[in-house]
C-alpha cells in the first residue's frame, strides 16, 4: 500500500492552500463468509501457500470497516495534472494480484510483473480504455502499459486461473487511494476547493461525497 | 397625362425641329440603372457562394493558425535553440586559418585539375590530328612516315602523362573536400534536422497565408459517362457542390458550421472520394445548381431527387452495393437489409438481385401431421392471436375464407407421403425440467422464445422473431410430430433451416416433454368448420392463388406461380402522383412527421413519397377504399423496422451509376453477397459474431464467452477441406461449451457459398491446396517444443485426450494440423486481440519482441514458424 500512497504526488506547493482528505470506510452489514479460493488446478500455484486462500472480493477489517475501497476525486478539479514518472507496480505472486484494487493516473505507467514460475496473463478489460492481454509464461517477466482516459473501475484478469483479477482505477488527477486494513484512506494535499468525492467497492457499488477542502484538510467519511 | 401632351406636342413640332434629348436621357437612365442591377446581381444576389468562400477562407485561416500555434508549442524551442547554438559554434570554426587554408587550397587544386584536364585535352586532340596525317600520307604516297609514327608515340606518352597528373590532383580535390566535410557536414546535419523539426508546422503558416490569395470560383467534379438517361443515353454528371463546402476534406474544419464544415464520416471519403466521384451519387439533389434552395432540391419542387436528409443518405449505398447484405461503414444499412430480407418481402415482390431468396415460411404439404384443423384456422384467421411476434401477417380473412384455405391445405395434406421416422408414442417417456435444461444450453433458445427467456429476442432487437416462439406449442403440435422433427428436421421439410442438433434419443423425448408442457392457456371460442366439401377447397385454392401465399409457403398446386404483386425494383423514383392516398386526410407539407395518429385513432399522413410509405407500412391497407380493394397483408412493424424498411424502399432504383462508377473486385463481392444471404437465411448471426454483426446468443448467457465463437476470419483460419467436413457433421472443438453448433444439412451449392464466403470476407481466393503436404521445418522442431513447453501452451490448451492443466478452455491444439491454416497459426499468435477483440488468448510477443531473445536469434517470426511446426507435428509421435 506504501507503494500506492508514493505515487500520490504533490503538485499544489505553498502558493496554493491545499489540505488532506482523509475518512474512513465503515460496513455496517454482516461480513459475508469467506470464499475459498482452490488452486488444485496449477501446482505452482497451490505449492505457493501454506494455508488455505479465501477471495479479496469483500474484507471486512476487524474495526467492521472496509479494506480495498478506491477513494478518487470525480470531479470539481479544474486544474490539469501530469502524470507522475513512478511506476504502480502490479505483482503477480502465488497466483494473486497484489494489490487486488489499486489507482493510477492517466498516462503513469503501470510496471506488471510476475514473480510465479508458470504462466499467466494480464487481460485488461477497459471499457474506455483499449483491451490487451499478454502472456508472461516466465518467472520475474515484466510489462508496462499505460492508459490515456480515465476509468473507474478498470478490470485486469488472468485467463489462465480464474479466480485471479483486479481492479485499477485510472484517474486523470493525483488524489485518489484505496482503504487499508484499517478502513481509512488519506487523499494528500488537495487544493482548496470544493469536489465530488467517489467511493467504489468490487461489491457494494460507489457511494459519493461532496466536500470542501481548506488548507486545515477534511474528513469524508463513507458507509456501506 | 403630361406624357402624353409631351408626345402630342412633339407630334406637333416640325420633325426637324424635334428634339431627342429628353428621350436619350430617360433611356440612358434606365440602361444605367439596369446595367447596375445586372452587375449587383451577378456579383452577390445570385452567387452566394462567392460570401461563403469568402467567409469559409476566413474561417480555415483562423483554424490553420490555431493549429499553427498548437504545432508551435509542441515545437521544443530549447532544443532548436541549442541546435541553433550548435551551429552557430561549428560556423565560428569556418573562420579559423585552417579552414581557409584548406578553402584556398581547393581553390588551387580545383585550378589545378581544370589545368591538367586541358594539357590531356590537347595532347589528345594533337594525337588524333598527327594520327589524320599519318593515315592521309600513307593512304596518298603508300609510304608510312616513321616521324609521324615517332610521334604519335610520344604523344601517347604525353596523354598517359597528364591522364595520371588529372587522376592525382583529382585524388588531391577528393582529399581536401574531405577536410572541409569535417567542418561543414556537422552544420548540415544540424541545419537538417532543424529544418524536419519545424518544416510541417512552416508549412502550415504558409498555407495560412495562402487563403488570402485563394481564388474566388466554382468549383466542379465532371464525371463523364456516369449514368444512363431515361432513353438509355450514357450523361455526364457534374457536381458543384465544393463550391459551397469547401471543406468536406478539410480535417481542420471540424466545430464549424455548415456549409463550412468537414465531412463528417471521412472513412467513408477514402473510398468515394469526391473529387472523383463528386457528391450527388451518395447525397442526391442538384449538383450544378449553386444555391443552396435549388442544389438541395427544397425550392425546385420539380427536381426529382433532393438531397437526402439524415440517416436517408444510407439508403444510396444499395445504388452500387445492391449485392451486400452488410456493409462496414453503414450500420443503418446493414440493419435496414437485414430486416428487408428477414420479413419476407420479396416473397411477392419481384425485385432485380433477389430471385435467390428462399421463402421464409415452412411448406404446407403435410399439414395433418404437425397441427389441428382448428388451430390451423384460427391460426389462417389472424396468427398474432396465438404467437404476438409471428412474422406472418394478418390477411384478415373472414371465417369463410379461413375454412376454405384450411379445407385446401388439408384436403393436399392428406395426399402427403410423410410418416413418422418413429412408432407412436415413441416420444413419451421424457421429464420436462429435464428438457428445459437441454433446451437451454444446447442452443434452441438462439432462435426460439419460450415463456419469459426472452434475452435474445431483445439482443436482436425486432418485433418478429425468425423462428416461432413455443411458448404455447404444447397446445399447437403433437409429440410424435416434435420428436420426428427435432431429430431429423429435412425429414418433415427438406428445405428447412432448422438444423438438426444431434440430440440423443433421451434428450429428444425431454425436449418433447418439456415443449408438450407449455400449454395455450387462453381459451378459445368453439370452431364448427366443414373442410371437406369440394366447393370449399376449390375456394381455397382460388385464394391462395389470390393472396399469394405460396410467397412465403411451398404450397403444392402452386409451384408455377409467379410473384404476385408490384415489383419494386425503382420504387424509390415513384412519385407521390402514382400513389393513391384513399380517404387519409392530409398532414401539412411543412409537418415534422411523416404519420401522425391522434388519441381517436384518425390517421393522417403527409401526401407524400415519405407519408405514402410510412402508412402503408404501419397499416398495409390504410388506403383502401370501398372500390380500391387491397390483398397485401397486415405487418406489425415497430418503429425501428419501418424505418429500416422505408430506407431500403427509398434504395431501390434503376437509375444507377454506370460500372466504371462502382466499385471493382465484383467477384470477390458477388461471393460475399450470396453467402450474407445465406447467413441471414439460416441465422448464423443469431448465435455468431460474423463481420461485426450479430452475437445474439450471447446475450442469454451469464458467461458471453461461453458462447459460440466469432467466425468472421474463418476464410483465413481453416483449411477448407477441414471447413467442409466440419458443416457437413459437426465435432466439438471447443468441448467446454454446452452450446452445440447445429447441423445444418447444407446442400454442396450451400457449402460451397459458404467456404467462399468466407474467403471473400478474409480477401482469399478459392484455391486448391495440399494441406497434408506441408512439411515442417525439421531444424526447429526442438525450439518448437521447447516454447511450447516455455509457454505453456496447456495450461489452457487441450493435447488429444490429455486434460489440460488449468484454465482448459482453449482448443485441442492435436486438430490444428488437420484444422488450421500454416499461415493462420503465425498470424494469430502475432497479435490475437487484433484479430479478435477481447479473446482469451494472451499475446507472447509483445511489441514483436519474444520473452524468448536466445532463439533463433530472438527472430520472433521464425520462433512463431517453430511453433506452428510442432503443432502439425504432434500428431506424428
Amino acid at each position: 500500500m506504501s507503494k500506492i500512497l508514493s505515487i500520490i504526488v504533490l503538485i499544489c506547493f505553498a502558493k496554493l492552500s491545499a489540505g488532506d482528505v482523509t475518512g474512513k470506510i465503515s460496513f455496517a452489514g454482516v461480513a459475508p463468509k469467506p470464499v475459498l479460493i482452490r488452486m488444485d488446478a496449477d501446482k505452482v500455484c497451490k505449492g505457493s501457500h501454506s494455508s488455505q486462500i479465501v477471495s479479496e472480493e469483500v474484507v471486512v477489517n476487524s474495526n467492521k470497516t472496509l479494506k480495498n475501497v478506491f477513494v478518487y476525486v470525480k470531479s470539481g478539479l479544474t486544474q490539469k495534472f501530469t502524470a507522475p514518472s513512478t511506476s504502480v507496480i502490479l505483482d503477480q505472486k502465488g497466483c494473486e494480484y497484489s494489490p487486488h484494487v489499486f489507482g493510477i493516473q492517466v498516462g503513469q505507467e503501470l510496471l506488471v510483473t510476475n514473480s510465479d514460475a508458470t504462466l499467466h496473463n494480464v487481460h485488461g478489460l477497459g471499457k474506455k480504455n483499449p483491451q490487451f492481454n499478454t502472456a508472461q509464461p516466465l518467472k520475474g517477466m515484466k510489462l508496462k502499459k499505460k492508459f490515456d482516459k480515465s476509468e473507474v473501475m478498470m478490470k485486469l484478469k488472468c485467463e489462465v486461473h480464474n479466480w485471479m483479477n483486479t481492479y485499477a482505477g485510472v484517474v486523470d488527477n493525483p488524489f485518489f487511494d484505496v482503504s487499508d486494513a484499517n478502513g481509512s484512506f488519506s487523499l494528500k494535499n488537495v487544493p482548496a476547493g470544493t469536489y465530488t468525492i467517489e467511493a467504489w467497492h468490487e461489491k457494494f457499488g460507489v457511494k459519493e461525497i461532496k466536500v470542501t477542502v481548506t488548507d486545515k484538510g477534511t474528513t469524508a467519511d463513507f458507509a456501506f | 397625362m403630361s406624357l402624353l401632351n409631351y408626345f402630342k406636342k412633339r407630334y406637333d413640332t416640325q420633325v426637324e425641329k424635334r428634339s431627342y434629348s429628353k428621350i436619350y436621357l430617360v433611356l440612358s437612365l434606365l440602361l444605367f440603372l439596369s446595367t447596375t442591377w445586372a452587375v449587383i446581381d451577378e456579383v452577390s444576389t445570385r452567387r452566394p457562394w462567392k460570401n461563403y468562400q469568402t467567409e469559409y477562407y476566413d474561417l480555415f485561416k483562423e483554424k490553420l493558425l490555431t493549429s499553427y500555434e498548437e504545432h508551435l508549442a509542441q515545437i521544443d524551442t530549447a532544443y532548436i535553440n541549442s541546435l541553433q547554438n550548435e551551429i552557430n559554434e561549428s560556423k565560428k570554426e569556418l573562420e579559423s586559418d585552417e579552414y581557409k587554408n584548406l578553402s584556398n587550397e581547393l581553390a588551387d587544386e580545383q585550378q589545378n585539375y581544370i589545368d591538367a584536364t586541358r594539357e590531356w585535352r590537347f595532347a589528345k586532340s594533337e594525337s588524333d590530328a598527327t594520327f589524320y596525317e599519318y593515315k592521309h600520307k600513307l593512304n596518298s604516297t603508300g609510304v608510312a612516315d616513321e616521324d609521324l609514327k615517332n610521334k604519335l608515340v610520344e604523344l601517347d606518352t604525353s596523354i598517359a602523362q597528364s591522364a595520371r597528373l588529372m587522376i592525382e590532383v583529382d585524388k588531391k580535390v577528393a582529399d581536401v573536400k574531405f577536410q572541409i566535410g569535417k567542418f561543414k557536414n556537422k552544420i548540415d546535419s544540424l541545419e537538417k534536422e532543424i529544418i524536419l523539426l519545424t518544416d510541417a508546422t512552416e508549412k502550415i503558416l504558409i498555407r495560412a497565408n495562402k487563403t488570402s490569395t485563394a481564388p474566388i470560383e466554382i468549383r466542379q467534379v465532371m464525371m463523364n459517362d456516369f449514368e444512363k438517361t431515361s432513353f438509355g443515353d450514357v450523361k455526364a454528371r457534374i457536381d458543384r457542390c465544393q463550391t459551397c463546402h469547401l471543406g468536406a476534406m478539410e480535417k481542420l474544419m471540424s466545430d464549424v458550421p455548415q456549409p463550412y464544415a468537414k465531412h463528417s464520416l471521412p472513412e467513408l471519403l477514402e473510398k468515394h472520394n469526391p473529387e472523383k466521384f463528386g457528391c450527388t451519387p451518395c447525397h442526391r439533389g442538384q449538383g450544378n445548381a449553386l444555391t443552396a434552395g435549388f442544389a438541395h432540391g427544397d425550392e425546385d419542387h420539380y427536381w426529382e431527387t433532393p438531397i437526402l436528409k439524415g440517416k436517408d443518405v444510407y439508403a444510396s449505398c444499395n445504388s452500387c452495393h445492391y449485392q451486400q447484405v452488410y456493409l462496414k461503414n453503414g450500420v443503418e444499412f446493414s440493419k435496414a437489409k437485414q430486416t428487408f430480407l428477414e420479413v419476407g418481402c420479396v416473397g411477392c415482390h419481384y425485385l432485380n438481385g433477389y430471385n435467390d431468396v428462399k421463402p421464409i415460411g415452412p411448406h404446407l404439404n403435410s399439414l395433418p401431421a404437425k397441427v389441428s384443423v382448428d388451430w390451423a384456422f384460427r391460426w389462417i384467421k389472424n396468427p398474432r392471436d396465438y404467437n404476438t411476434q409471428t412474422r406472418m401477417p394478418n390477411f384478415k380473412f373472414n371465417n369463410d375464407q379461413s375454412e376454405a384455405i384450411t379445407a385446401y391445405l388439408f384436403k393436399i395434406g392428406k395426399e402427403s407421403e410423410f410418416k413418422s421416422n418413429f412408432a407412436n408414442g415413441t416420444y413419451k417417456g421424457g421429464n420436462a425440467t429435464e428438457g428445459m435444461k437441454i433446451f437451454e444450453t444446447v442452443g434452441c433458445q438462439s432462435c426460439h422464445v419460450v415463456g419469459k427467456n426472452t434475452k435474445v429476442r431483445e439482443a436482436r432487437g425486432t418485433s418478429y422473431d425468425i423462428a416461432p416462439e413455443l411458448t404455447k406449442a404444447g397446445s399447437k403440435l403433437n409429440g410424435d410430430w416434435i420428436y420426428d422433427w427435432i431429430k431429423n428436421p429435412q425429414h418433415f421439410s427438406p428445405e428447412t433451416k432448422m438444423p438438426s442438433l444431434r440430440l440423443s434419443d433421451a434428450e429428444a423425448k425431454h425436449i418433447v416433454a418439456f415443449i408438450l408442457s407449455n400449454k395455450d392457456e387462453t381459451t378459445k371460442e368453439k370452431i364448427n368448420i366443414n373442410i371437406s366439401s369440394s366447393e370449399k377447397i376449390k375456394r381455397g385454392e382460388k385464394l391462395i392463388r389470390e393472396y399469394g401465399c405460396y410467397g412465403c409457403h411451398k404450397i403444392k398446386g402452386f409451384e408455377k406461380d409467379g410473384k404476385i404483386s408490384v415489383n419494386l425494383s425503382d420504387f424509390g423514383r415513384k412519385r407521390y402522383e402514382q400513389m393513391d392516398f384513399g380517404d387519409i386526410a392530409e398532414l401539412p407539407h411543412n409537418s415534422k412527421e411523416d404519420f401522425v395518429k391522434d388519441e381517436n385513432g384518425k390517421i393522417k399522413v403527409k401526401h407524400d413519397w415519405n407519408g405514402w410509405v410510412t402508412g402503408k407500412l404501419h397499416n398495409s391497407r390504410l388506403f383502401q377504399t370501398e372500390r380500391i380493394i387491397q390483398k397485401m397483408p397486415i405487418f406489425n412493424f415497430g418503429e425501428q423496422e419501418i424505418k429500416n424498411l422505408k430506407l431500403m424502399l427509398m434504395s431501390y432504383r434503376v437509375d444507377n451509376p454506370l460500372p466504371k462508377y462502382q466499385q471493382a473486385e465484383p467477384e470477390r463481392l458477388s461471393d460475399i453477397n450470396k453467402g450474407q444471404k445465406l447467413v441471414v437465411h439460416y441465422a448464423c448471426i443469431n448465435c455468431h459474431n460474423l463481420e461485426d454483426q450479430g452475437n445474439y446468443f450471447a446475450a442469454s448467457l451469464e458467461d458471453p464467452s461461453m458462447g459460440p465463437p466469432m467466425i468472421t476470419m474463418e476464410g483465413a483460419k481453416v483449411q477448407e477441406p477441414w471447413l467442409n467436413n466440419f458443416l457437413k457433421s459437426p465435432t466439438p472443438i471447443r468441448p467446454w461449451l454446452k452450446v452445440r453448433m447445429p447441423s445444418f444439412q447444407f446442400s454442396e451449392e450451400e457449402l460451397n457459398t459458404i467456404t467462399k464466403y468466407f474467403l471473400a470476407v478474409s480477401k482469399k481466393k478459392l484455391e486448391v491446396r495440399d494441406y497434408a503436404s506441408f512439411k515442417p521445418n525439421e531444424k526447429t522442431l526442438p525450439t518448437g517444443k521447447y516454447i511450447f513447453d516455455a509457454f505453456q501452451c496447456i495450461k489452457c490448451h487441450q493435447l488429444g485426450g490429455d486434460v489440460a492443466d488449468a484454465a482448459s478452455l482453449a482448443p485441442d491444439l492435436k486438430l490444428a494440423q488437420k484444422r488450421l491454416k500454416p499461415e493462420w497459426i503465425v498470424d494469430w499468435l502475432k497479435d490475437p486481440q487484433a484479430i479478435q477483440p477481447g479473446t482469451m488468448m494472451p499475446g507472447y510477443f509483445p511489441d514483436g519482441e519474444s520473452p524468448l531473445p536466445d532463439l533463433e536469434n530472438g527472430n520472433v517470426k521464425l520462433q512463431m514458424e517453430a511453433i506452428r511446426d510442432h503443432l502439425f507435428n504432434l500428431n506424428k509421435k
